[in-house]
């Protein structure tokens, strides 16, 4: 298993449906919205460092309102 | 008031002189040397460490202080230094940097109960400045609703009346009056609109047209919204 944490930008106020559709993506366990230089941080459990990629560049990028993600593999 | 401003850098040392001025007890908190130098330098109670570190904060009297500006360039050290003084008793104002995180804050940050994003304000200065004529967006207090100075023209209808005499739309207030060159005050019923002369009004955004050709008098001019 991997554990990864996406930290998402946004460039939308509308954070709840934001925060829904990441939380709602497969291998998505948990996501906050948080205070900061980023919106929200997603955490992921997957079985490869390929899906992490898929998830992380493939479907958070393309969530409507994503403006950039920051991926932390865990060690 | 005694208020506490976290971040000496050009917002949050401006606030601290304008709130000064008007006559509040000011304590600043910056972490830089130089900045914290500065403020002390033009007499401020200066206290030099971190905006985000609760003792820091502590030291500066945020038991003591009605109110915190998170007033930092950096959103986390805002924030951070909202939930102290939140949970010290203070009212607080925190500082963003970009106009979508406004409604993220005002949903989610219960620790903030103001945010200023002071680009914003910048702009509509710049907007103004760059557009000139007769009608100025002073404020926005709600989506809906705008507070807007109108110069008085030649070609206005109401020129030569008297504040008596005027009458607003429904969804438009007068909220202050300044001879051409003087300064805004109260509104008194005999003043007398002359060319150039100047009218604050609260307004609904849909009224503005209407006010503006009451008091302006051209049918054509964009309306403003910052």
């Amino acid at each position: 298993m991997v554990t990864a944490y996406v930290l998402v930008k946004a460039n939308t106020g509308e954070a709840d449906r934001l925060l829904d559709a990441i939380a709602a993506i497969d291998g998505v366990v948990d996501a906050h919205i948080v205070a900061g230089d980023v919106d929200v941080i997603a955490k992921l459990d997957v079985d490869s460092p390929t899906d992490v990629k898929d998830i992380a560049a493939d479907e958070i990028q393309h969530t409507d309102g994503v403006e950039d993600t920051e991926t932390y593999i865990s060690m | 008031m005694h208020i506490l401003i976290v971040g000496a850098g050009r917002v949050g040392l401006r606030t601290a002189r304008i709130t000064h001025n008007e006559g509040h007890e000011v304590t600043v908190v910056e972490n830089d040397y130089d900045k914290a130098e500065r403020a002390q330098n033009e007499g401020f109670a200066v206290v030099e460490g971190d905006g985000s570190d609760e003792d820091t904060l502590e030291r500066a009297g945020v038991d003591e202080v009605d109110a915190l500006g998170a007033l930092t360039g950096d959103l986390n050290t805002n924030f951070v230094a909202c939930m102290v003084g939140k949970h010290h008793g203070c009212r607080t104002v925190m500082r963003i940097d970009e106009d979508y995180r406004e409604n993220i804050y005002r949903k989610y940050a219960e620790e903030v109960d103001e945010i200023v994003y002071p680009e914003r304000l910048g702009a509509i200065g710049a907007k103004n400045a760059l557009l000139g004529g007769n009608v100025t967006a002073i404020a926005d207090l709600a989506e809906n609703l705008q507070i807007v100075q109108f110069a008085v023209t030649e070609d206005a209808p109401m020129h030569g009346y008297t504040l008596s005499e005027l009458e607003l739309p429904s969804r438009a207030r007068l909220l202050a009056f300044g001879k051409k060159d003087g300064a805004l005050g109260l509104p008194l019923p005999d003043d007398t609109l002359e060319v150039g002369d100047r009218i604050a009004v609260l307004a609904e955004f849909d009224a503005l047209d209407d006010v503006r050709q009451i008091l302006v008098g051209e049918a054509t001019a964009a309306t403003e919204v910052a």
